[in-house]
């Protein structure tokens, strides 16, 4: 059993599919940054926070520095030519024992957040998975077993029961020299624990609109 | 569990004012000729890097040399310091150096409280008068601490743009905006920026 001690937020990308002008976790619903409802949910456990920044940088860094002072900023000045896996590895550096990894523009429902985290002590690596409900998703295959969900399989091309939710745990190297998308360099490990999350991700405007209604729906 | 942790010889390098300081120094100085303000507003514009360090450091020291050296010293000896850092530099005084352009003659009350080695500005009184005698160049201080002092790795931490040099120089780079926002020559030049005392020392004992 070893317990999660560290989060990583990735929230260095142009998130160029809404054109936004500043990063998706920039978003506000109901008067709260998607940053602001993620940091508070991790907040609650005893984690250190890294969050990495690239895109509009300045403008995270200031809003960290107001209302969350105590999350450690990593820059990520490749941006640009960089990917999700590369940031979460840079903001695990130097970070000891097992982390969570999570994409900056997602919100994610606190109750089922907290159980994720108690199965994440049982497995080197747990993959969150969430129901379709995104455009451009990429879809996982699994397969029941005696100790739940087992992910055994990740596509782009056909449409299963499970959505990958990018959000997965596992010690603080497992994205060190990650050439791809983060899934792709999962899939090497396959097959990995699984396990339901209640989310919703930000990626183009009609995800924005679910996005809102699920804030309403559950109050977050 | 495989770590992402590489231990080596590590010197940990921490600009002064405003970093291990809760406040800016010289402006709390320059309370007592009643100058606190337009002092408080030169200091802001070097941190920014709007005028260049040495010049203004010159002009400040020209301001505040009339003022008893002893006076200057009790002033120091009040200024608070952030009691995370202090712990942690008392934890490792061997391996922990201040790089301040700050006068020696004026910081001593800290260097003592902290315990460490330093390397500052260096000034003189001569009846009265206040000659500064050098000023320090920080990207050359780090040279000296990783070449002369056999250091592997160099973590910096600092605020200003006067310690781009030093966080770009330094294998580590941690942009502290404790006390006030960080320059953004400091920033970029960092790999972390951090704006509390407890989570940069939660930081330092990580790397």
């Amino acid at each position: 059993m070893q317990p999660v001690e560290n989060a990583v937020i990735a929230v260095a990308g142009l998130g160029s599919r809404l054109g936004l002008g500043h990063p998706k976790c920039m978003l506000e619903f109901t008067g709260v940054t998607l940053l602001t409802r993620m940091i508070r949910m991790l907040e609650k456990y005893p984690l250190r926070i890294h969050v990495v920044v690239g895109y509009r940088e300045d403008l995270i860094i200031d809003h960290c520095a107001h209302y969350h002072p105590q999350v450690v900023l990593v820059r990520n000045p490749e941006y640009r030519t960089t990917n999700t896996a590369y940031s979460l590895a840079m903001g695990a550096q130097y970070l000891n024992g097992k982390c969570v990894f999570l994409d900056g523009d997602l919100i994610v429902h606190p109750d089922s957040f907290r159980y994720f985290l108690q199965q994440a002590s049982r497995s080197d690596v747990l993959v969150g998975l969430c129901q379709p409900n995104t455009e451009h998703a990429v879809y996982v295959n699994t397969e029941e077993s005696a100790n739940g969900l087992l992910v055994t399989g990740f596509t782009r091309n056909k449409r299963t029961r499970h959505e990958w939710a990018n959000i997965f745990t596992g010690p603080s190297t497992l994205m060190n020299d990650a050439p791809n998308y983060v899934f792709e360099h999962l899939a090497k490990r396959l097959p990995l624990s699984g396990q339901m999350l209640d989310l919703a991700e930000v990626d183009t405007a009609t995800d924005m609109q679910k996005a809102k209604l699920f804030v309403l729906k559950y109050g977050l | 569990m495989e770590t992402n942790r590489t231990v080596k010889r590590t010197a940990f390098c921490f600009d002064m004012d405003g970093t291990i300081t809760k406040d800016e120094l010289l402006p709390c100085i320059a309370s007592e000729i009643g100058i606190a303000e337009e002092i408080g507003l030169l200091t802001k514009a070097t941190i920014n890097g709007y005028i260049d360090f040495e010049a203004s450091f010159r002009l400040r020291c020209l301001l505040l040399g009339q003022i008893n050296p002893e006076v200057v010293q009790a002033v120091v000896a009040n200024v608070p310091l952030d009691e995370h850092l202090l712990d942690f530099i008392k934890e490792r005084k061997e391996d922990c150096f201040i790089l301040t352009g700050n006068l020696d003659i004026w910081i001593s009350p800290i260097l003592k409280r902290c315990g460490c080695k330093a390397f500052s500005s260096h000034g003189e009184y001569n009846n009265g008068k206040l000659q500064l005698t050098s000023i320090l160049n920080k990207g050359r201080a780090v040279r000296h601490i990783r070449s002369e002092l056999c250091y592997e790795r160099l973590v910096a931490v600092g605020d200003g743009a006067n310690d781009a040099a030093m966080l770009e120089l330094a294998d580590v780079g941690i942009a502290f905006g404790g006390v006030h926002a960080p320059a953004q020559a400091a920033v970029h030049a960092s790999r972390y920026v951090v704006h509390d005392g407890d989570a940069l020392c939660s930081l330092l004992r990580t790397l």
